[in-house]
């Protein structure tokens, strides 16, 4: 697997998956998306280079604590479903603003929108802290 | 700041600051004891605000957020004079503990985590008692529990201590299930979670008292009651739960946690008192554990051994009281166990208090070793003396204000129950308040008076710091000050306790010298017989640890050890029969369930299996589209080695996902190319460490049945898919309607399926997500467990 070809490759897809990964869960909200595919999207992307460069060659240039990863984003989706009740409403109630800017147009602010961004970091850090740890397994 | 605020703001700030510890830890170092005492004496304050309103003028704060309103659950606040005095006493007992923790704990232990876990408790406490919603109660509630088991455990490295913790977790927490079984059968009764609700409306507490799901309601709570109280049966944990630090004993163990469960009868009080049950139950059981851990206490050599017994007596009585009620008049006792209450707080904390100076200075808490301590430490001595004498019921102190109530009360009781109960009530109050006295007495001789021992002792032994000896000492001085002046205490708080409880205004009058009534002739007949039993002490002690050594089986201890010992190896042989190891097992297990479920269905409604209508026509695309999948679904089952298995698995994955873009499911398409490609990987990544080819012999029997298996199960997905379309029960609305015409206007979203997700199914998702996060943490204990038994 660890061609020129393939590993010319995944570095040119990185950077152009992740962007594509955050551009599905910001569309989520009124197109195909959101935080889980985002997710999955941006934990393939990390899983590919796992793959073509070897866990071990990565991971003494890049080696994220992915459990904080979740950690974090189980505690922002929390709190986002908790928010709601300090202004009054009730647990999980999302609140939706629309917001004008000038030359950019009507951009929408959705409470909802914080807790994708919770799953999307769920998703990442829980997906690759499996798969970090299966493949690191050496017995 | 409005009373309902500040109360919120008093519960949750404990918590906030416990967060913030860490970091005051850098800038303090160990001084960070004194930023967690000033959060305890915040909390105090911002209680205190409400005060006035509370205490002063007699309403009732009451406020609401809601937080489930679609199942009744809110955020409620409920502040009367009950909940109002335990709170003070909480965070007012907090502040003295985390001073006085500056000078017991050492600088070298975790200071971090045991201030963090102190504020918790002491924050889950006050939301316990301002709790208005049974369901809010029930989580603060098992948060006490919760705190104070990391608090028992705080010394990791102690079998003793990891015992003593599990021990009360497993009590107290179980009988919070109790309880909260007790909530819903309330609910069930009332129609609300709210206390505030109940309690305001007479009728609807008349209703409670005539339904049949009375008595069992009754009964679990006081459950969880008892066991938080120590109560009955359940006393056996506080015992071991003071291998704790001696701070957090005299916190948890006998100001405030063990208060929970006597709080908790003084909140039901007004809903179940009155009745028959009321007074046998809760009376029985108080007047059962007065005896039994009055008794019981003579065997402890451990002072905080004497001090966690007299603490299970002195709760007893406070139980006993709140019992004491009859038709026509209920809560005659309420008074007396209010003030008890409070007294048993001051006393308690200090002697715990007093415990902790002498275990610092002299090194042990050995009774027997212990003595002669009156030249070195006279101000402990005398700090020590007044608590024990207040424990003990002598004038003018407040423990004797509080016991002549208890004995009044007694008399009271039996006089209207009438027959022997005249005698037999009174009888057996005054015979727990003699074993009190003789445990009194004990500590205060055993540890003072007498001679020095030489042998176990340290050479010098002097008064500790400052820090050690304020809190006890103002403890102390409150002792005497409730005592001399009893009407501060009643007036101030007292009086709107019991108007809260009782639901109607009170006065009371409580005088030092009321006198020569009957209940003063008991508490002479008290201090003589105590004095005679303190005689006998040892030769009591003796009789009994003889007694327990042949008859190992009368203790209650005795059970839960046998309970908890083998429950690993029950778990073990439960196991090996339920989880075979062997994945077709559990795969048979979960088919055959799966045919009956559909077949039960079949059966019964004896429907048509083949609908009448069908409709056969398949798109060419489609049927190429099908007849893939099914190559690639056999290829997966039928192929010898894993690895064109999976690769067959992760195409039959991969047709599933263009079937969707077929029948226009983007979302789903993406989510599902995504998922497979990840989970084919992480499964090569599995594969490559196990052998490659399976060996694996079948019997034809096994064969056959395992093919008859799986054609049922095809059979009945089959089954179940016809008339899926056409409806095996009566079709009902779709429910897509309501998701198309909301979704913009409510959650300002286009794409329905993430509305759905993370908008109006969010709660769902809050729990896939948890779901993900405890999958990743099993893979993890998975691999690294495995590398440890190695």
């Amino acid at each position: 697997m660890t061609t020129i070809i393939t590993k010319t490759i995944t570095k040119v897809c990185i950077p152009l998956v992740i962007l594509f990964s955050i551009s599905l869960l910001l569309a989520g909200h009124n197109n195909p998306g959101g935080g889980f595919i985002g997710g999955v999207m941006f934990a393939s992307v990390i899983a590919l280079m796992y793959v073509v460069f070897g866990l071990k060659y990565v991971k003494t240039f890049f080696n994220p604590d992915w459990a904080k990863w979740f950690g974090f984003g189980l505690t922002l989706a929390s709190l986002t479903a908790f928010a709601a009740m300090f202004f009054g409403h009730n647990f999980f109630r999302s609140a939706v603003e629309f917001v004008h800017i000038p030359l950019f147009g009507e951009i929408e602010l959705v409470s909802a929108g914080l807790f994708d961004i919770g799953v999307y970091f769920v998703v990442i850090g829980s997906l690759l802290f499996i798969f970090k740890n299966v493949g690191d397994d050496n017995e | 700041m409005d009373s309902f605020n500040a109360i919120t703001a008093a519960i949750f700030l404990p918590f906030i600051f416990a967060g913030l510890i860490p970091v005051m830890e850098k800038l303090l170092k160990q001084r960070v004891g004194w930023f967690a005492a000033a959060t305890a004496l915040t909390s105090f304050t911002l209680i205190g605000l409400a005060a006035p309103e509370v205490l002063g003028e007699g309403h009732i704060v009451q406020g609401s957020i809601s937080w489930i309103p679609s199942a009744g659950v809110n955020f409620a606040i409920y502040a009367d004079g009950l909940a109002m005095m335990i709170g003070f006493i909480a965070s007012g007992i907090g502040v003295l503990i985390m001073s006085y923790s500056n000078g017991y704990m050492s600088q070298k232990e975790d200071l971090k985590r045991y201030y963090q876990y102190l504020l918790l408790f002491m924050g889950s406490m006050i939301g316990m008692v301002f709790s208005a919603n049974t369901i809010q109660l029930f989580i603060f509630w098992e948060l006490t529990s919760i705190t104070s088991f990391m608090l028992i455990g705080y010394w990791r490295h102690k079998p003793e201590s990891i015992y003593g913790a599990t021990k009360s977790l497993l009590i107290t927490a179980a009988g919070g299930l109790a309880m909260l079984a007790g909530f819903l059968l309330l609910r069930t009764i009332t129609g609300s979670f709210d206390l505030a609700t109940i309690l305001s409306d007479p009728q609807v507490i008349n209703a409670v008292k005539e339904h049949e799901l009375f008595l069992i309601t009754l009964i679990l709570i006081l459950i969880g009651a008892a066991a938080k109280s120590a109560q009955g049966p359940f006393y056996i944990w506080l015992p071991n739960a003071m291998e704790a630090p001696t701070p957090v004993s005299a916190f948890l163990h006998s100001a405030t946690m063990v208060k929970a469960g006597i709080y908790l009868v003084a909140r039901i009080h007004p809903i179940f008192s009155g009745t028959d049950a009321w007074f046998i139950l809760v009376s029985g059981i108080g007047i059962f554990t007065m005896l039994v851990a009055g008794f019981l206490a003579f065997r402890q050599t451990d002072i905080k051994g004497i001090l966690a017994y007299s603490t299970i007596s002195q709760l007893a009585y406070i139980m006993t009281m709140y019992g004491y009620t009859t038709h026509h008049e209920p809560g005659i006792g309420v008074a007396a166990a209010t003030f008890h209450l409070l007294n048993h707080a001051t006393f308690k904390a200090c002697l715990f208090l007093v415990a902790g100076i002498v275990a610092h200075e002299a090194a042990t808490r050995d009774i027997r070793k212990l003595g002669g301590l009156r030249r070195e430490m006279p101000i402990t001595f005398i700090v020590a003396s007044i608590a024990a004498l207040s424990m003990a019921g002598v004038p003018p102190l407040n423990g004797f204000l509080s016991k002549e109530m208890f004995y009044e009360s007694s008399l009271e009781m039996g006089a209207l129950l009438g027959g022997g109960f005249t005698f037999l009530i009174p009888a057996c109050a005054v015979l727990g308040g003699v074993f009190t006295f003789a445990y009194s007495i004990k500590l205060i001789d055993g540890i003072f008076l007498g001679e020095r021992s030489k042998e176990h002792l340290p050479e010098h032994i002097h008064e500790p710091p400052l820090t050690m000896l304020i809190p006890p000492a103002f403890l102390a001085l409150l002792v005497i000050l409730f005592g001399l002046v009893p009407s501060l205490p009643i007036h101030t708080i007292i009086e709107p306790t019991v108007s809260g409880i009782l639901l109607e205004t009170a006065h009371l009058h409580v005088k030092l010298w009321h006198g020569f009534t009957t209940s003063l002739m008991m508490t002479i007949v008290t201090f003589i017989l105590g004095i005679l039993i303190y005689t006998r002490y040892d030769r009591i002690a003796a009789w009994q640890d003889k007694f327990n050594a042949r008859f190992p089986w009368i203790s209650v201890n005795y059970y839960y050890d046998n309970a908890v010992n083998s429950a690993k190896e029950r778990a073990f042989r439960f196991s090996t029969i339920t989880q075979p190891g062997n994945i077709k097992y559990y795969m048979t297990a979960m088919l055959l369930l799966m045919i009956a479920l559909v077949a039960i269905p079949v059966i019964t409604l004896a429907t048509n299996i083949v609908p009448s209508t069908l409709n056969f026509s398949i798109a060419p695309y489609e049927a190429i589209l099908l007849l893939l999948l099914i190559v690639a679904a056999l290829a997966a089952a039928v192929l010898p080695k894993y690895l064109p298995a999976i690769i067959a698995l992760s195409a039959l994955g991969y047709g599933v996902s263009l079937l969707f873009i077929y029948l226009k499911a983007p979302d789903l398409a993406l989510t599902q190319i995504l998922v497979e490609t990840l989970s084919t990987i992480i499964f090569l990544l599995a594969i490559t460490k196990i052998p490659q080819k399976y060996k694996e012999i079948i019997p034809k029997s096994v064969l056959f049945r395992d093919l008859a298996i799986s054609l049922a199960v095809a059979a009945s997905v089959f089954v179940v898919l016809l008339n899926a379309t056409q409806g095996i029960v009566a079709p009902f609305e779709s429910l897509s309607h309501y998701f198309i015409e909301n979704s913009l206007p409510l959650a300002g979203g286009h794409n329905i399926v993430n509305v759905i997700i993370v908008d109006f199914r969010g709660y769902d998702t809050l729990g896939e997500i948890s779901v993900l996060c405890l999958a990743a943490l099993g893979v993890y204990n998975l691999i690294h467990s495995r590398g440890e038994e190695q």
